[in-house]
């Protein structure tokens, strides 16, 4: 199945039904489908052929939308790129997908200018926003950049094109934590197949609305938007997010689902008009990409309408999207004080494997590991990447004998819910033993003057590596290194608990993290461990 | 079972599935048995 016929199917059955809606404006399934096909002809005037990438540099925006189905429907290769990344990385990652296009925003028109400057094989830039098409000021080419808007208004509609379901679909890059991102490459099979299973056709009923306030670039928004077009939620796109907008959004525009990384989370229960929002309509808030402070879920927990459904999604790029699930049932602090001491500790879990994949934890072997062993998260299932975009040696390594390696660690309870504990390359390895530096950074994060902590191995002669930390105390609350380790030594096995405890300046806008909210250990190394 | 809008069935011998967009009181047929109705497994993060 053909991404695009995600749209036309349901667009075939209620073409008057509002689909997408932006920035107060919305519009139908059938003005979408036509939007489209136009694009998909202004496309094909540029020269687009199947099998080309088409990169794009854009916030959330109707456009990226319709070029993500005009892409699939040509049989053209999507490539969002994320808006946040540094100029060398955009760059690499245009000379790795070499493409026939680059569409950008109005506002990363100088951006544009510089990459076309850098850029090998000389694929065509063409800008999203403006009406006319005044070329770039002040660049180094001063050659015109058109507009796809005039191109599409002028355009006749292009047909779909016919291409195996096995073709790619996507090339997503990987916020990577370590190493540079690689692009991971999604077929068509697989983002409907996961569609298909996820979500059922829009029949005529309502579906309620979703925000989609993931960035487009990333899988949790692509998916959300390939999902609800198909099932006939509304779509609301958010352009950027940030937390004031976002709340409005939610009470205006009769919001039901949405999707937040734990930084979004934390500044939505932060801001000052979160209490008097009504988010009586909110009937579903699900969160992953990174992993979630106990402390900012338990408070969502209790600011939250208890009508609002708590969802935990993990899941990567490369499995294209959600694996495991950590349900609402899990979310509720209630019962007996063994329930909720129950709850509580699954709330530092991801929860379990969803249907359609099959999850082990495996040791280096490659064996599977019983209850309570930490090893690497494995996942086989239909919907896996295809591999990285011209990257075969991390390919093999990741994808092993129809199993996708994780590189996180995990282990599993006796109830079947995954714990996770840490990054494969994050491991500490203190005379012989292993040590996930997220198991203390939830100890540390577990004391009532830490705000946040971030643990890493630093070389030692004598071990090999020592356990060092670096926490951020809670405003106004004093942090004394001495006593940290030894809450920590109360609480964990000795070779595991902080040797050296480094106190960040609360002033600070605390740990290094990705655009993503995780944890840039490598960063915490460079920056303390010299 | 008759068809309904929007519904999966599977062929449980040749794993042939089918999306019904137009619905009807007939059942679909496929190896020569009627088509299971195959049930989305709901996921929150993904709609």
């Amino acid at each position: 199945m053909n991404l695009m016929e995600l749209l036309e199917i349901p667009a075939s059955l209620f073409p008057e039904r509002e689909i997408l809606r932006f920035q107060g404006r919305g519009v139908t399934y059938g003005e979408l489908q036509e939007r489209v096909a136009k694009t998909a002809g202004a496309l094909r005037t540029l020269g687009v052929q199947t099998g080309d990438r088409l990169a794009i540099l854009q916030t959330n925006t109707p456009a990226v939308v319709e070029l993500l189905y005009a892409a699939a429907s040509l049989g053209v290769v999507f490539v969002p790129l994320n808006f946040r990344a540094s100029r060398e990385e955009l760059s690499s990652m245009l000379a790795r997908v070499e493409p026939t296009v680059v569409l950008v925003g109005d506002r990363y028109r100088s951006t544009a200018a510089e990459l076309r400057a850098s850029t090998l094989g000389a694929p065509v830039f063409i800008t999203l926003d403006s009406t006319t098409g005044p070329g770039i000021a002040g660049g180094p080419q001063r050659a015109e950049m058109p507009s796809l808007g005039i191109l599409v208004d002028q355009a006749e509609p292009a047909a779909r094109a016919d291409i195996d379901d096995n073709s790619l679909a996507a090339v997503l890059f990987t916020s990577g934590t370590t190493a540079g991102p690689k692009g991971v490459m999604l077929a068509h099979a697989g983002l409907t197949s996961f569609v298909l299973e996820s979500a059922e056709l829009c029949d005529g009923a309502d579906r309620g609305a979703v925000l989609v306030a993931a960035p487009l670039h990333h899988v949790a928004g692509l998916t959300a938007v390939l999902a609800a077009t198909f099932a006939g939620r509304r779509i609301v796109l958010m352009e950027q997010f940030e937390a004031e907008g976002w709340l409005r959004l939610v009470a205006t525009e009769g919001i039901t689902h949405v999707f937040l990384v734990p930084t979004m989370l934390k500044r939505v229960l932060d801001h000052p008009t979160f209490a008097e929002t009504d988010l009586s309509g909110l009937q579903v808030l699900s969160y992953g990409a990174a992993p979630m402070p106990l402390a900012v879920i338990r408070r969502a927990i209790a600011a939250l309408p208890r009508s609002v459904h708590l969802i935990s999604a993990f899941g990567q790029t490369e499995t294209a999207s959600t694996v495991a699930v950590l349900g609402p049932e899990d979310h509720r602090l209630e019962g007996t004080p063994d329930d909720v001491q129950r709850h509580l500790r699954r709330l530092a879990s991801i929860g379990r494997p969803i249907p359609d994949v099959e999850l082990r934890i495996l040791d280096d072997d490659g064996t599977s590991l019983p209850p309570g062993k930490v090893g690497e998260i494995a996942i086989r299932a239909d919907r896996l990447m295809r591999g990285y975009y011209q990257q075969d040696e991390a390919t093999q390594e990741t994808l092993r004998d129809g199993w996708l390696r994780t590189r996180d660690l995990a282990w599993v309870d006796e109830d079947g819910y995954i714990y996770l504990a840490g990054r494969k390359g994050d491991l500490i390895i203190h005379g012989g033993e292993n040590i996930a530096p997220a198991e203390v950074e939830t100890v540390l994060e577990s004391h009532p003057a830490v705000e946040e902590a971030g643990v890493f191995g630093i070389p030692d002669e004598e071990w090999g590596e020592r356990v060092a930390a670096v926490v951020v105390p809670r405003p106004g609350a004093e942090i004394h290194p001495d006593a940290l380790i030894d809450f920590c030594r109360q609480r964990l096995a000795g070779f595991k608990r902080p040797e050296v405890v480094f106190v960040a300046d609360p002033s600070s806008d605390g740990l290094p993290r990705n655009t993503l909210g995780k944890l840039l250990r490598g960063e915490l190394r460079a920056r303390y461990a010299t | 079972m008759p068809t309904l809008l929007g519904k999966r069935f599977e062929c449980e011998v040749c794993g042939t599935e089918v999306l019904c967009t137009k619905p009807g009181g007939g059942t679909v047929h496929c190896c020569g048995k009627e088509m299971r109705l195959k049930e989305p497994k709901p996921l929150p993060s993904a709609d």
